[in-house]
């Protein structure tokens, strides 16, 4: 039987202008991710990792090239489509871990099931942060959580919608080891569980050696290692 | 503090402000319109008080003015007079100008050759006004004001009756230098000779007329002189003036009008305050890790306060000098283009009073608002900065800031009571600001609370919405306050203006009277009733005697040293109406002791008001003196009697029991109740009685109607300017706030919101909140004009819906249209830009 990838970026550019003229991000990059497969993307600062994640998220638009992700080529997709797919799809984990300050752990983990009108969106918010270890700390705001207790509430919110694909931009970036050990568990588990496809940027080569496959970045063009 | 940590604390400061003053635009904009809106109402105040007094000889038309009811002087005190100086004399009445068919009531003036003794009358053409006034093949001249031609469809060169003489009209009045004398004048002017004024006829015994002999003194000094003429003629019945008492009711309104001017604009500037506490808070916000890193290396937290205090209060200064030079501009400019709306002339120049005033005012506001944010600020934990978020405690106030938080409002209302002149005023507008802001409080925190509890709605953006209101660090506090003062203070303005001006025109129509007549001869009043009562349409008539008096004892002791409340001093400056009757005057109620019997013919008894006697501080058993015509007599007070002054109809203030002014000089009042056919009665009187002078109370309503919106008016300017601090304050929190709103919309857009989604966020939040501080705003402002109509002024309240609606609408449209915009454009903007690590 054959089951089409999970992520296809087929030789894909991206010129960003800036004041002193364009600036290549991206060099003609084509990957395949297969479904459930998980990928740890390396490389020096400033090679394109995070940018390419972006176009994976729909988050940027290639200057040429094609991104198709879960079957479905983003590059002819509007804003609010871009939008749809991501709350039916990806869950993303980013290393500043991006949560809204003035909602509460479990509103956090809602968002992406709210937006989605699911009829069950907190209880499975609420399963979602079970899942991570903060069943009990749902009502707490993220300045009442660690570092680590973030990054965990930004999983669940990742995982509750239950994804296909998830992107994580240096997850244990702003994290001590052990709490970053602690936090790629979880992620690991969880992926396992729900047999999700995994993009992970990371600096961390024992991070990287968890993944099944690594590529590597460098001035915008990838190579297998 | 040693003077090491003074200086290590302004070098900090020095430093700091070399950064500039980015993002203190609501802050020095809060302020300067704030310290703007006092120092112009101030100055222009000044201004018009400083034009009153280096006119005032012109305004009085003289150093010293002598004027008397009725009658002129004998030969002996006009010999008197002519002693200090130069003499010009004025006589003036109203009457009727007839022309045509038509008849007007006039404000006629009689004036020699020496008119103006300072000053000059101002004709249209610009011509001399004495040639004018000559008689010219046997007709006098008249020059009139511009309105007279109109009304009675004259020009210049033709002729008009006044009385038993015939003026023809030669010129035109622009301007006349002491007109601002007769304030609420009921009909156009008409100007002639004085020979001209004694052919009509109209200072015959018995007519009402008033004589004034105005003085240019020899080198003597006004005051002096006005006191030595009081003491050489003491029971004259003269009223005795010198310049710099020259039009004293228009400087109590004008003072009254820039004390409660002044008091909306520093409402306004209380309202800036939020904006100031805004400016403070974000400021301090990005300086926060600056803040807790200074302190991990050794700098105390006092040297931090006083270096960031001198910031904020140097940023004051620059504020409220900003301010003050827009105040300053303002009596030059009202001198140089609106000389001729105004009724006073203003003199440029430059005020320091209110000027120092208003700054003043802005710093200590200033101070008031900034020593909560300071405090939190200063008192951040450093260890925050290893966490990651370092936030400053936005919750209770600290408690080392309640004091001199509560020190700095208490210097502001010292200040108040201090400015205001007036305690009961000043107590009213602390009391009130003091009130509002908990009212305002209350109404934020139940927004805050009923967006809490909402019930969870089927739509997660409408949710997310609603949920916003009540989360922290939610602006929905500042749109209260900001939006909510300014609105208020709208909706009662219009109410309370849209209040009086049915009262007057429409319900006060119904029960005053039709007509007011006036000058009616005693041997006249048999045939006027029998042509009045036959009218078709005259429901009633009310006839009364009337004597020109003035009241020159209260209880024995002389007007100028009896103690009078300032609500009933109109009775004792000037000549009053008295009156005698055998009857108990309808539409008055008996308060306390007796009315005289219908043959009564003792000793002189007196019915007084309640407000005269309360006014006075007098009761039955007490006497009132009263001259007329330079007789005094002594009545006491046997009754006490309620009147209502609002229906218009005849009353008067002092009623002597029969026997004492019968055989005074007197004319007769007459009012006149009627509709419809009734209007036909003015032109059968002044035909049949052309020196009756008819008042026709629907145009003076009309007038006074007229003068109350223009009052509303400037008050509602000043409201919007409280409106216009609203929105920078607003502009302000939702600046604070639009970066968190960015990010907060990047985070739902990774989260898979639509635009329309965020949209539907952003319009249910802003929409809500601001619904809602409309509805409270329209409550607290109908609540606050029916205060004043119903409670401060006894009048009927109406509420004007339109306002009601237009307030509700206006609260939802602001605060949605500031609410969309800066974060409008972050629904077509990439996110990734806020989302990159490197």
């Amino acid at each position: 039987m054959n089951i089409s990838p999970s992520v296809v970026l087929a030789d894909v550019h991206l010129t960003l202008t800036a004041g002193s003229g364009p600036v290549n991000i991206l060099n003609g990059v084509s990957l395949t991710v297969g479904q459930g497969e998980t990928l740890a993307v390396v490389g020096p600062s400033g090679s394109g990792k995070t940018t390419m994640l972006m176009l994976m998220a729909g988050l940027e638009r290639p200057s040429s090239g094609a991104v198709r992700m879960a079957g479905a080529d983003l590059t002819g997709m509007g804003e609010d489509e871009l939008a749809r797919f991501r709350r039916e799809n990806l869950g993303i984990v980013f290393q500043a871990f991006h949560l809204i300050p003035t909602m509460t752990a479990l509103e956090n983990a809602a968002l992406p099931l709210e937006f989605a009108h699911h009829p069950d969106a907190r209880r499975l918010a609420l399963d979602a942060l079970e899942q991570v270890g903060l069943g009990n700390r749902a009502g707490h705001y993220p300045s009442q959580l660690s570092g680590g207790e973030q990054q965990r509430v930004a999983l669940a919110r990742a995982f509750a919608p239950r994804p296909r694909i998830i992107l994580a931009d240096e997850p244990t970036g702003n994290l001590d080891e052990d709490t970053g050990a602690r936090v790629m568990d979880l992620l690991f588990t969880m992926q396992a569980e729900e047999k999700a496809t995994l993009v992970m940027v990371t600096h961390d080569r024992n991070l990287a050696g968890r993944c099944d496959r690594t590529v590597v970045m460098h001035s915008g063009r990838m190579e297998d290692r | 503090m040693s003077s090491r940590d003074w200086i290590v604390a302004l070098t900090l400061c020095r430093r700091e402000l070399r950064g500039g003053l980015r993002g203190f635009g609501v802050f020095l904009g809060c302020l300067f319109l704030g310290v703007l809106a006092i120092s112009a109402v101030g100055s222009l105040g000044r201004a018009l008080e400083a034009g009153l007094a280096s006119d005032a000889k012109a305004i009085l038309g003289g150093d010293v003015s002598v004027s008397l009811t009725s009658r002129d002087l004998g030969p002996e005190e006009a010999d008197y007079l002519h002693g200090f100086g130069e003499t010009a004399r004025i006589l003036s009445t109203r009457t009727m100008a007839r022309a045509g068919g038509a008849s007007v009531l006039v404000e006629l003036k009689g004036v020699d050759a020496l008119y103006p003794l300072y000053g000059s009358l101002e004709l249209e053409d610009g011509g001399d006004l004495q040639p004018l006034l000559v008689e010219r093949g046997g007709l006098a001249g008249a020059v009139v004001d511009r309105d007279l031609l109109t009304r009675l469809g004259v020009a210049v060169g033709d002729e008009i009756s006044v009385g038993e003489s015939r003026f023809q009209v030669r010129g035109l009045i622009a301007r006349e230098p002491d007109r601002v004398m007769d304030f609420f004048s009921l009909g156009p002017r008409l100007m002639v000779g004085l020979q001209g004024f004694r052919a009509t006829g109209l200072t015959q015994a018995g007519s009402l007329f008033r004589v004034e002999h105005l003085l240019r003194l020899d080198g003597r000094d006004a005051a002096q002189t006005a006191e030595a003429i009081r003491a050489a003629y003491p029971e004259s019945g003269w009223r005795v003036r010198d310049f710099n008492r020259a039009a004293p009711r228009i400087s109590i309104i004008l003072a009254r009008l820039r004390t409660d001017l002044t008091l909306v604009g520093l409402g306004a500037l209380l309202v800036g305050g939020l904006g100031i506490a805004g400016g403070v808070r974000g400021y301090l916000g990005g300086r926060l890790a600056h803040m807790a890193a200074m302190k991990c290396m050794g700098g105390p937290s006092r040297v931090l306060f006083v270096s960031y205090l001198a910031q904020v209060l140097f940023l004051g200064g620059v504020g409220a000098l900003a301010g003050m030079a827009g105040g300053s501009l303002v009596p030059w400019l009202a001198e140089r283009f609106f000389s001729e709306v105004l009724p006073i002339k203003a003199q440029g120049g430059l005020y320091f009073a209110p000027l120092i005033q208003a700054a003043l005012f802005g710093l200590v506001t200033t101070l008031a608002f900034s020593m909560p944010p300071l405090f939190r600020a200063v008192m951040v934990s450093p260890s925050g900065i290893f966490r990651g978020y370092i936030s400053a405690d936005t919750g209770r106030m600290p408690r080392a800031a309640i004091l001199p938080t509560a020190a700095a409002f208490a210097l502001l209302a010292a200040m108040v009571f201090q400015f205001a002149g007036n305690t009961r005023l000043a107590g009213w507008f602390v009391g009130g600001t003091v009130g509002a802001w908990l009212l305002f409080k209350g109404l934020a925190r139940a927004i805050r609370w009923l967006a809490g509890k909402a019930p969870r709605l089927p739509w997660p953006s409408w949710r997310i919405g609603v949920a916003n209101i009540h989360r922290p660090g939610s602006p929905g506090v500042s749109l209260v306050f900001a939006l909510g003062f300014g609105l208020t203070a709208l909706v009662a303005v219009v109410m309370v203006n849209v209040s009086l001006t049915r009262a007057l025109t429409a319900e006060l129509a119904q029960e005053a009277p039709t007509f007011f007549f006036m000058d009616i001869r005693p041997d006249q009043v048999g045939d006027f009733r029998l042509l009045v009562e036959k009218e078709q349409g005259v429901t009633r008539l009310d006839m009364r005697p009337m004597i020109r008096g003035r009241i020159v004892r209260i209880a024995g002791t002389p007007v100028e040293n009896a103690t009078v409340s300032e609500e009933v001093s109109w009775a004792v400056r000037g000549d009053r109406g008295l009156s005698y009757s055998r009857d108990f005057p309808s539409g008055s109620t008996l308060l306390r002791g007796q009315w005289w019997d219908k043959d009564y013919s003792g000793p002189s008894l007196i019915s007084l008001t309640s407000d005269l006697a309360e006014g006075f501080g007098v009761d039955l058993g007490d006497t009132l003196t009263v001259n007329v015509l330079g007789r005094n007599i002594t009545g006491t007070i046997s009754s006490i009697r309620e009147v209502n002054w609002r229906t218009l109809a005849m009353q008067f203030a002092v009623i002597f029991s029969p026997g004492t002014l019968d055989r005074a000089p007197q004319t007769w009042l007459g009012a006149v109740y009627g509709q419809g056919e009734a209007e036909a009665l003015f032109g059968r009187v002044t035909a049949a009685y052309p020196e009756v002078a008819v008042i026709t109370i629907r145009e003076v309503l009309d007038n006074a109607a007229m003068l109350m919106r223009r009052t509303a008016g400037v008050f509602q300017v000043m409201a919007g300017v409280a409106l216009l601090v609203g929105f920078l304050v607003l502009a302000g929190a939702f600046s604070a706030d639009q970066h968190r709103r960015i990010y907060d919309s990047v985070i739902y857009k990774v989260c898979g919101a639509t635009r329309r989604d965020i949209l539907s966020i952003l319009v249910a939040e802003f929409s809500l909140a601001g619904l809602f501080t409309g509805l409270g705003s329209l409550i607290l402002g109908t609540l606050t004009a029916w205060g004043v109509v119903q409670g401060l002024l006894k009048m009927q309240f109406t509420p004007d819906l339109s306002t009601g609606l237009l307030t509700v609408l206006a609260g939802m449209g602001i605060s949605l249209a500031m609410g969309l915009l800066g974060t409008w454009r972050v629904l077509g903007k990439k996110a990734s830009p806020f989302l990159r690590n490197e």
